[in-house]
Protein backbone atom coordinates (compact mmCIF):
# COMPACT_ATOMS: atom_id res chain seq x y z
CA UNK A 1 0.00 0.00 0.00
CA UNK A 2 1.35 3.47 -0.81
CA UNK A 3 -0.14 6.94 0.72
CA UNK A 4 -1.40 7.63 -2.62
CA UNK A 5 -4.31 5.41 -1.98
CA UNK A 6 -5.34 7.26 0.95
CA UNK A 7 -8.34 9.04 -0.15
CA UNK A 8 -9.25 12.34 1.92
CA UNK A 9 -12.49 14.33 2.14
CA UNK A 10 -11.50 17.34 3.65
CA UNK A 11 -13.14 21.20 3.93
CA UNK A 12 -10.68 22.24 1.54
CA UNK A 13 -9.95 19.47 -0.75
CA UNK A 14 -11.09 15.76 -1.77
CA UNK A 15 -9.18 13.12 -3.39
CA UNK A 16 -5.63 11.34 -2.94
CA UNK A 17 -3.45 12.23 -0.97
CA UNK A 18 -0.59 12.74 -3.08
CA UNK A 19 -2.32 14.68 -5.50
CA UNK A 20 -2.97 17.09 -2.27
CA UNK A 21 0.67 16.60 -1.69
CA UNK A 22 1.61 17.90 -4.83
CA UNK A 23 -0.99 20.69 -5.08
CA UNK A 24 0.54 21.96 -1.75
CA UNK A 25 3.90 22.33 -3.31
CA UNK A 26 2.79 24.37 -6.26
CA UNK A 27 0.58 26.00 -3.71
CA UNK A 28 -2.62 25.54 -5.57
CA UNK A 29 -4.01 24.93 -2.33
CA UNK A 30 -3.60 27.30 0.74
CA UNK A 31 -1.94 25.41 3.70
CA UNK A 32 -3.04 28.14 6.09
CA UNK A 33 -6.51 26.62 5.51
CA UNK A 34 -6.18 22.96 5.65
CA UNK A 35 -6.92 21.32 8.60
CA UNK A 36 -3.62 18.94 9.11
CA UNK A 37 -5.37 17.23 12.06
CA UNK A 38 -8.45 15.71 9.65
CA UNK A 39 -5.86 14.20 7.27
CA UNK A 40 -4.03 12.51 10.35
CA UNK A 41 -7.76 11.30 11.55
CA UNK A 42 -8.42 10.24 7.91
CA UNK A 43 -4.95 8.24 7.68
CA UNK A 44 -5.89 6.51 11.17
CA UNK A 45 -9.41 6.13 10.00
CA UNK A 46 -7.59 4.30 6.68
CA UNK A 47 -5.15 1.94 9.18
CA UNK A 48 -7.97 0.79 11.03
CA UNK A 49 -10.26 -0.56 7.79
CA UNK A 50 -7.15 -2.05 6.74
CA UNK A 51 -6.39 -3.91 9.85
CA UNK A 52 -3.15 -3.57 9.35
CA UNK A 53 0.17 -1.32 10.04
CA UNK A 54 3.05 -1.02 7.40
CA UNK A 55 5.80 0.28 9.33
CA UNK A 56 7.69 1.99 6.18
CA UNK A 57 4.13 3.78 4.63
CA UNK A 58 3.79 4.81 8.55
CA UNK A 59 7.30 6.24 9.22
CA UNK A 60 6.92 8.28 5.09
CA UNK A 61 3.26 9.78 6.46
CA UNK A 62 4.93 11.04 9.85
CA UNK A 63 7.85 12.43 7.58
CA UNK A 64 5.69 13.75 5.84
CA UNK A 65 3.20 15.14 8.09
CA UNK A 66 5.77 16.77 10.08
CA UNK A 67 6.83 18.45 7.18
CA UNK A 68 3.48 19.88 6.37
CA UNK A 69 3.34 21.13 10.10
CA UNK A 70 7.04 22.60 10.38
CA UNK A 71 5.97 24.54 6.77
CA UNK A 72 2.53 25.45 8.12
CA UNK A 73 4.09 26.76 11.51
CA UNK A 74 6.62 28.96 9.62
CA UNK A 75 4.01 30.29 7.49
CA UNK A 76 1.65 31.26 10.46
CA UNK A 77 4.76 33.07 12.04
CA UNK A 78 5.11 36.99 10.54
CA UNK A 79 7.80 37.31 7.74
CA UNK A 80 10.36 39.31 9.38
CA UNK A 81 10.44 36.42 12.30
CA UNK A 82 10.98 34.01 10.17
CA UNK A 83 13.79 35.14 8.38
CA UNK A 84 15.50 35.77 11.76
CA UNK A 85 14.90 31.82 12.53
CA UNK A 86 16.45 30.96 9.22
CA UNK A 87 19.21 32.88 9.42
CA UNK A 88 20.10 32.90 13.26
CA UNK A 89 19.72 29.15 13.49
CA UNK A 90 23.19 27.71 12.22
CA UNK A 91 24.89 29.89 13.47
CA UNK A 92 23.43 29.86 17.10
CA UNK A 93 23.81 26.35 16.57
CA UNK A 94 27.45 26.44 15.74
CA UNK A 95 28.25 29.01 18.44
CA UNK A 96 27.09 26.62 21.32
CA UNK A 97 28.68 23.50 19.76
CA UNK A 98 31.48 25.63 19.57
CA UNK A 99 31.36 26.43 23.34
CA UNK A 100 30.58 23.10 24.38
CA UNK A 101 33.91 21.32 22.07
CA UNK A 102 36.41 24.22 23.88
CA UNK A 103 35.13 23.25 26.97
CA UNK A 104 35.76 19.81 26.49
CA UNK A 105 39.13 20.47 25.01
CA UNK A 106 39.58 22.22 28.14
CA UNK A 107 39.05 19.27 30.29
CA UNK A 108 40.51 17.15 27.80
CA UNK A 109 44.11 19.06 28.85
CA UNK A 110 43.66 18.77 32.12
CA UNK A 111 42.58 15.36 32.23
CA UNK A 112 46.68 14.99 30.49
CA UNK A 113 48.05 17.14 33.81
CA UNK A 114 46.19 14.64 36.16
CA UNK A 115 47.38 11.67 34.18
CA UNK A 116 50.88 13.41 34.54
CA UNK A 117 50.28 13.64 38.58
CA UNK A 118 49.00 10.54 38.88
CA UNK A 119 52.03 9.24 37.08
CA UNK A 120 54.52 11.33 38.96
CA UNK A 121 53.70 9.07 42.32
CA UNK A 122 54.42 5.79 41.12
CA UNK A 123 55.52 3.71 43.27
CA UNK A 124 54.42 5.41 46.15
CA UNK A 125 51.66 3.14 48.44
CA UNK A 126 49.63 3.86 51.07
CA UNK A 127 48.45 1.69 54.31
CA UNK A 128 45.87 -0.99 52.85
CA UNK A 129 41.96 -1.82 53.27
CA UNK A 130 41.64 1.96 55.30
CA UNK A 131 38.68 1.53 57.77
CA UNK A 132 35.47 2.75 55.53
CA UNK A 133 34.62 6.53 56.50
CA UNK A 134 31.35 5.75 58.28
CA UNK A 135 33.15 3.87 60.87
CA UNK A 136 35.14 6.35 61.93
CA UNK A 137 34.04 8.05 64.82
CA UNK A 138 33.18 11.90 63.98
CA UNK A 139 32.29 14.99 66.00
CA UNK A 140 28.60 15.29 64.69
CA UNK A 141 28.48 18.67 63.51
CA UNK A 142 31.54 17.68 60.97
CA UNK A 143 28.93 15.21 59.84
CA UNK A 144 26.55 16.80 57.06
CA UNK A 145 23.31 16.03 56.31
CA UNK A 146 22.97 15.25 52.81
CA UNK A 147 18.97 13.37 52.91
CA UNK A 148 15.64 15.23 54.62
CA UNK A 149 15.29 13.97 57.77
CA UNK A 150 11.71 13.84 56.37
CA UNK A 151 13.00 11.39 53.64
CA UNK A 152 14.58 9.26 56.68
CA UNK A 153 11.35 9.40 58.49
CA UNK A 154 9.20 8.15 55.39
CA UNK A 155 12.22 4.71 55.19
CA UNK A 156 11.48 4.06 58.69
CA UNK A 157 7.71 3.93 58.40
CA UNK A 158 8.32 1.84 55.91
CA UNK A 159 10.24 -0.95 58.04
CA UNK A 160 7.68 -0.43 60.71
CA UNK A 161 4.98 -1.81 57.92
CA UNK A 162 4.47 -6.24 58.32
CA UNK A 163 5.58 -6.75 55.00
CA UNK A 164 3.22 -9.14 52.98
CA UNK A 165 3.45 -13.06 53.95
CA UNK A 166 5.05 -14.88 51.51
CA UNK A 167 3.33 -17.43 49.52
CA UNK A 168 5.37 -20.66 49.06
CA UNK A 169 2.68 -22.73 47.56
CA UNK A 170 5.14 -22.69 44.16
CA UNK A 171 7.64 -24.62 46.37
CA UNK A 172 7.60 -28.34 45.85
CA UNK A 173 7.20 -30.88 48.79
CA UNK A 174 10.23 -32.99 49.30
CA UNK A 175 9.70 -35.71 46.19
CA UNK A 176 9.31 -39.32 47.50
CA UNK A 177 8.67 -41.83 44.11
CA UNK A 178 7.28 -45.06 43.69
CA UNK A 179 10.40 -46.19 41.85
CA UNK A 180 12.72 -45.03 45.11
CA UNK A 181 10.44 -47.30 47.36
CA UNK A 182 9.92 -49.85 45.13
CA UNK A 183 14.27 -50.59 45.34
CA UNK A 184 13.99 -50.39 49.05
CA UNK A 185 10.96 -52.97 49.05
CA UNK A 186 13.06 -55.67 47.37
CA UNK A 187 16.43 -54.73 48.93
CA UNK A 188 14.91 -55.90 51.82
CA UNK A 189 13.63 -58.65 50.29
CA UNK A 190 16.22 -60.19 49.16
CA UNK A 191 17.13 -60.45 52.87
CA UNK A 192 14.02 -62.62 53.11
CA UNK A 193 10.33 -61.13 55.04
CA UNK A 194 10.69 -58.17 57.38
CA UNK A 195 7.50 -55.72 59.13
CA UNK A 196 6.38 -53.18 57.09
CA UNK A 197 7.48 -50.42 59.90
CA UNK A 198 11.25 -51.55 59.58
CA UNK A 199 11.04 -50.48 56.05
CA UNK A 200 9.34 -47.44 57.08
CA UNK A 201 11.75 -46.51 59.76
CA UNK A 202 12.26 -42.34 60.61
CA UNK A 203 10.76 -41.87 57.45
CA UNK A 204 7.88 -38.92 57.02
CA UNK A 205 4.34 -39.43 56.41
CA UNK A 206 4.58 -38.83 52.58
CA UNK A 207 7.62 -41.64 52.50
CA UNK A 208 4.92 -43.95 54.47
CA UNK A 209 2.60 -43.56 51.87
CA UNK A 210 4.30 -43.44 49.10
CA UNK A 211 5.76 -46.88 50.40
CA UNK A 212 2.49 -47.88 50.39
CA UNK A 213 2.28 -47.78 47.29
CA UNK A 214 5.44 -49.63 46.22
CA UNK A 215 4.07 -52.36 48.37
CA UNK A 216 0.90 -52.45 46.30
CA UNK A 217 3.09 -52.09 43.03
CA UNK A 218 5.12 -55.32 44.59
CA UNK A 219 1.98 -57.24 45.29
CA UNK A 220 0.91 -56.76 41.77
CA UNK A 221 3.62 -58.03 40.23
CA UNK A 222 3.90 -61.03 42.71
CA UNK A 223 7.06 -60.28 43.89
CA UNK A 224 5.58 -59.62 47.39
CA UNK A 225 3.00 -60.68 49.65
CA UNK A 226 1.79 -59.14 52.80
CA UNK A 227 -0.31 -60.24 56.38
CA UNK A 228 -1.96 -57.87 58.91
CA UNK A 229 -3.43 -59.52 61.87
CA UNK A 230 -5.76 -56.60 63.17
CA UNK A 231 -6.26 -53.16 62.08
CA UNK A 232 -3.46 -50.87 62.65
CA UNK A 233 -1.37 -54.31 63.42
CA UNK A 234 2.30 -54.60 62.66
CA UNK A 235 2.63 -55.80 58.47
CA UNK A 236 4.72 -58.72 57.49
CA UNK A 237 6.02 -58.58 54.30
CA UNK A 238 6.98 -61.89 52.27
CA UNK A 239 8.88 -62.51 49.31
CA UNK A 240 5.88 -63.84 46.71
CA UNK A 241 5.44 -66.85 44.26
CA UNK A 242 4.69 -65.17 41.46
CA UNK A 243 0.81 -64.37 40.56
CA UNK A 244 0.05 -65.72 43.51
CA UNK A 245 -4.06 -65.14 44.32
CA UNK A 246 -5.11 -62.32 46.86
CA UNK A 247 -3.35 -61.20 49.28
CA UNK A 248 -3.69 -63.03 53.03
CA UNK A 249 -4.94 -59.76 55.42
CA UNK A 250 -7.97 -59.70 57.25
CA UNK A 251 -10.63 -57.33 55.97
CA UNK A 252 -11.55 -55.14 58.78
CA UNK A 253 -15.19 -54.99 59.01
CA UNK A 254 -16.48 -51.27 58.94
CA UNK A 255 -16.19 -48.93 61.59
CA UNK A 256 -13.60 -51.27 63.54
CA UNK A 257 -10.68 -48.84 62.25
CA UNK A 258 -10.27 -45.99 64.45
CA UNK A 259 -10.66 -43.35 61.55
CA UNK A 260 -13.80 -44.90 60.37
CA UNK A 261 -12.74 -45.03 57.13
CA UNK A 262 -13.10 -48.67 56.36
CA UNK A 263 -10.00 -48.38 54.45
CA UNK A 264 -8.78 -52.01 53.80
CA UNK A 265 -5.43 -51.40 54.90
CA UNK A 266 -4.49 -48.72 57.98
CA UNK A 267 -1.22 -47.77 58.65
CA UNK A 268 -0.37 -45.62 61.90
CA UNK A 269 1.49 -42.92 60.33
CA UNK B 1 62.46 12.60 69.87
CA UNK B 2 60.29 14.57 72.75
CA UNK B 3 57.09 12.62 73.88
CA UNK B 4 54.42 14.23 71.89
CA UNK B 5 56.28 13.81 68.68
CA UNK B 6 57.14 10.04 69.33
CA UNK B 7 53.29 9.55 69.94
CA UNK B 8 52.09 12.14 66.79
CA UNK B 9 54.50 9.48 64.90
CA UNK B 10 52.82 6.94 66.21
CA UNK B 11 49.04 8.34 65.02
CA UNK B 12 50.34 8.70 61.69
CA UNK B 13 51.25 5.15 61.70
CA UNK B 14 48.01 3.97 62.80
CA UNK B 15 45.84 6.14 60.70
CA UNK B 16 44.93 4.83 57.00
CA UNK B 17 44.05 8.01 56.64
CA UNK B 18 45.97 11.29 56.71
CA UNK B 19 46.11 13.19 60.23
CA UNK B 20 45.34 17.49 59.97
CA UNK B 21 47.04 19.21 62.33
CA UNK B 22 43.77 19.86 64.50
CA UNK B 23 42.89 16.15 64.64
CA UNK B 24 46.56 15.58 65.98
CA UNK B 25 45.77 18.62 68.17
CA UNK B 26 42.80 17.63 69.89
CA UNK B 27 43.99 13.80 70.13
CA UNK B 28 47.49 14.75 72.04
CA UNK B 29 45.86 17.26 73.99
CA UNK B 30 48.68 19.47 72.20
CA UNK B 31 48.28 22.80 71.15
CA UNK B 32 48.60 23.19 67.17
CA UNK B 33 52.31 24.62 67.49
CA UNK B 34 53.45 22.52 69.68
CA UNK B 35 51.99 19.49 67.14
CA UNK B 36 53.70 21.64 64.31
CA UNK B 37 56.94 21.74 66.32
CA UNK B 38 56.87 18.13 67.01
CA UNK B 39 56.02 17.04 63.28
CA UNK B 40 59.23 19.11 62.50
CA UNK B 41 61.17 16.82 64.80
CA UNK B 42 59.69 13.56 62.91
CA UNK B 43 60.09 15.31 59.38
CA UNK B 44 63.90 14.68 59.35
CA UNK B 45 64.03 11.32 59.99
CA UNK B 46 61.02 10.71 57.46
CA UNK B 47 63.33 12.08 54.20
CA UNK B 48 63.18 10.78 50.96
CA UNK B 49 66.18 8.36 50.71
CA UNK B 50 65.97 7.77 54.47
CA UNK B 51 63.91 4.88 55.29
CA UNK B 52 61.37 2.46 53.41
CA UNK B 53 58.52 4.91 53.95
CA UNK B 54 58.28 8.76 53.69
CA UNK B 55 56.20 11.00 55.88
CA UNK B 56 53.85 13.15 53.31
CA UNK B 57 51.85 16.02 53.57
CA UNK B 58 48.79 15.37 51.72
CA UNK B 59 44.67 15.87 51.45
CA UNK B 60 44.90 18.61 54.52
CA UNK B 61 47.07 15.73 56.81
CA UNK B 62 50.40 13.83 57.23
CA UNK B 63 50.19 10.52 56.33
CA UNK B 64 53.25 7.48 56.05
CA UNK B 65 53.74 6.44 52.47
CA UNK B 66 55.98 3.72 50.93
CA UNK B 67 58.72 4.70 49.54
CA UNK B 68 58.56 3.54 45.20
CA UNK B 69 61.55 1.33 46.05
CA UNK B 70 59.52 -1.29 47.59
CA UNK B 71 56.95 -1.06 45.13
CA UNK B 72 57.81 -3.85 42.80
CA UNK B 73 58.42 -6.21 46.21
CA UNK B 74 55.27 -5.08 46.95
CA UNK B 75 53.51 -5.56 43.69
CA UNK B 76 55.13 -9.39 43.99
CA UNK B 77 53.81 -9.61 47.99
CA UNK B 78 50.31 -7.79 47.69
CA UNK B 79 49.56 -8.06 43.99
CA UNK B 80 48.53 -4.35 42.53
CA UNK B 81 48.78 -2.27 45.64
CA UNK B 82 47.56 1.13 44.01
CA UNK B 83 45.54 2.65 41.20
CA UNK B 84 48.28 2.81 38.38
CA UNK B 85 46.55 4.71 35.29
CA UNK B 86 43.43 6.17 34.28
CA UNK B 87 41.66 5.66 30.71
CA UNK B 88 40.93 8.86 28.76
CA UNK B 89 37.49 8.68 29.47
CA UNK B 90 38.26 8.29 32.93
CA UNK B 91 40.65 11.23 33.43
CA UNK B 92 38.49 13.40 31.69
CA UNK B 93 35.92 12.32 34.14
CA UNK B 94 38.07 13.05 36.63
CA UNK B 95 39.11 16.40 35.45
CA UNK B 96 35.16 17.57 35.35
CA UNK B 97 35.08 16.64 38.72
CA UNK B 98 38.23 17.82 40.12
CA UNK B 99 37.64 21.30 38.80
CA UNK B 100 33.80 21.93 38.51
CA UNK B 101 32.61 19.77 41.70
CA UNK B 102 30.07 19.33 42.92
CA UNK B 103 28.47 18.57 40.04
CA UNK B 104 26.11 15.59 38.67
CA UNK B 105 26.47 12.85 35.85
CA UNK B 106 24.34 14.11 33.23
CA UNK B 107 26.65 17.50 33.48
CA UNK B 108 29.48 15.49 33.23
CA UNK B 109 27.73 13.44 30.26
CA UNK B 110 27.14 17.48 28.42
CA UNK B 111 30.31 18.55 28.90
CA UNK B 112 32.07 15.72 27.76
CA UNK B 113 29.73 15.11 24.29
CA UNK B 114 29.44 11.47 25.64
CA UNK B 115 27.96 9.11 28.48
CA UNK B 116 29.85 9.51 31.88
CA UNK B 117 28.23 6.73 33.53
CA UNK B 118 30.86 3.79 32.98
CA UNK B 119 33.60 6.54 34.23
CA UNK B 120 31.61 7.23 36.93
CA UNK B 121 31.35 3.94 37.86
CA UNK B 122 35.21 3.09 37.98
CA UNK B 123 36.14 6.40 39.79
CA UNK B 124 33.37 5.83 41.84
CA UNK B 125 34.64 2.25 42.51
CA UNK B 126 38.60 3.19 42.68
CA UNK B 127 37.22 5.78 45.54
CA UNK B 128 38.18 8.88 43.76
CA UNK B 129 34.90 10.41 43.69
CA UNK B 130 31.71 10.61 46.05
CA UNK B 131 28.34 11.38 46.23
CA UNK B 132 28.74 14.05 48.27
CA UNK B 133 24.26 15.57 47.97
CA UNK B 134 21.37 16.08 45.94
CA UNK B 135 21.11 18.92 43.38
CA UNK B 136 17.44 20.65 43.23
CA UNK B 137 16.49 17.65 40.75
CA UNK B 138 17.37 14.97 42.90
CA UNK B 139 20.55 13.78 40.69
CA UNK B 140 23.47 12.59 42.68
CA UNK B 141 26.02 15.01 42.89
CA UNK B 142 29.75 14.03 42.90
CA UNK B 143 32.91 15.46 44.69
CA UNK B 144 36.43 14.34 45.39
CA UNK B 145 37.60 12.13 48.12
CA UNK B 146 40.72 12.14 50.10
CA UNK B 147 41.79 9.52 48.23
CA UNK B 148 42.05 11.99 45.17
CA UNK B 149 44.23 13.96 46.70
CA UNK B 150 46.18 11.00 47.88
CA UNK B 151 46.95 9.40 44.74
CA UNK B 152 47.55 12.67 42.59
CA UNK B 153 50.04 13.69 45.55
CA UNK B 154 47.96 17.01 46.37
CA UNK B 155 47.51 18.51 49.16
CA UNK B 156 44.70 19.97 48.58
CA UNK B 157 42.29 21.08 45.57
CA UNK B 158 43.83 24.73 45.51
CA UNK B 159 46.91 22.85 44.25
CA UNK B 160 45.68 21.99 41.06
CA UNK B 161 46.52 24.66 38.08
CA UNK B 162 44.65 27.08 37.45
CA UNK B 163 41.61 25.50 34.31
CA UNK B 164 42.39 28.29 32.16
CA UNK B 165 45.65 26.93 31.11
CA UNK B 166 44.37 24.41 29.47
CA UNK B 167 42.42 25.99 27.52
CA UNK B 168 42.86 26.35 23.58
CA UNK B 169 44.64 28.71 22.34
CA UNK B 170 42.78 31.66 20.59
CA UNK B 171 44.16 30.64 17.18
CA UNK B 172 42.44 26.71 17.71
CA UNK B 173 39.42 28.18 19.05
CA UNK B 174 39.16 30.85 15.91
CA UNK B 175 40.17 27.92 13.81
CA UNK B 176 37.55 25.46 15.26
CA UNK B 177 35.10 28.35 15.05
CA UNK B 178 35.43 28.45 11.25
CA UNK B 179 35.32 25.04 10.69
CA UNK B 180 31.72 24.76 12.41
CA UNK B 181 30.01 27.60 10.84
CA UNK B 182 31.32 25.78 7.25
CA UNK B 183 29.40 23.10 8.16
CA UNK B 184 26.30 24.81 9.33
CA UNK B 185 26.46 26.60 6.22
CA UNK B 186 26.53 23.40 4.06
CA UNK B 187 24.17 22.01 6.06
CA UNK B 188 21.51 24.72 5.79
CA UNK B 189 22.26 25.19 2.23
CA UNK B 190 20.94 21.31 1.51
CA UNK B 191 18.25 21.55 4.06
CA UNK B 192 14.64 21.78 1.45
CA UNK B 193 12.79 23.53 4.23
CA UNK B 194 15.24 26.59 4.32
CA UNK B 195 15.77 26.81 0.52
Amino acid sequence: MSLGTLDLDLDVFSGPFDLLLALILREEVDLLELDLADIVLAYLAHIEARGDLDLDTATEFIVLIAALLELKSRLMLPEEEVEDLLEMAPEEAAEELLERMLAARRYRGAAGELQGLLAAQAGVSFRRAPVPRRFRRSAIEQAQGTADPETLGEALAGLLRMPPQISVRHMLSPRVTVGERLEHLRGLLRRGSFSFDDAVKDADRVTVAVTLLALLELYRRGEGEWEQAEPFGPITVRPGSAHTGAPRWREPAHGEGASGGGAPLEVAV
Amino acid sequence: MSEVARIIEALIFLSPEPLAIDELSRATECGEDEVRAALAEIAPRYEPGVRGIALKELAGGYTFASEPVADEAARRLFGRVRLAKLTQAQAETMAIVAYLQPLSRPEIARIRGVNADHAVAALHEHDLIEESGRSQFGAALYSTTSTFLKLFGLNSLEELPDITRFDPSPEEASELRERLLKAGEARAGSDPQAA
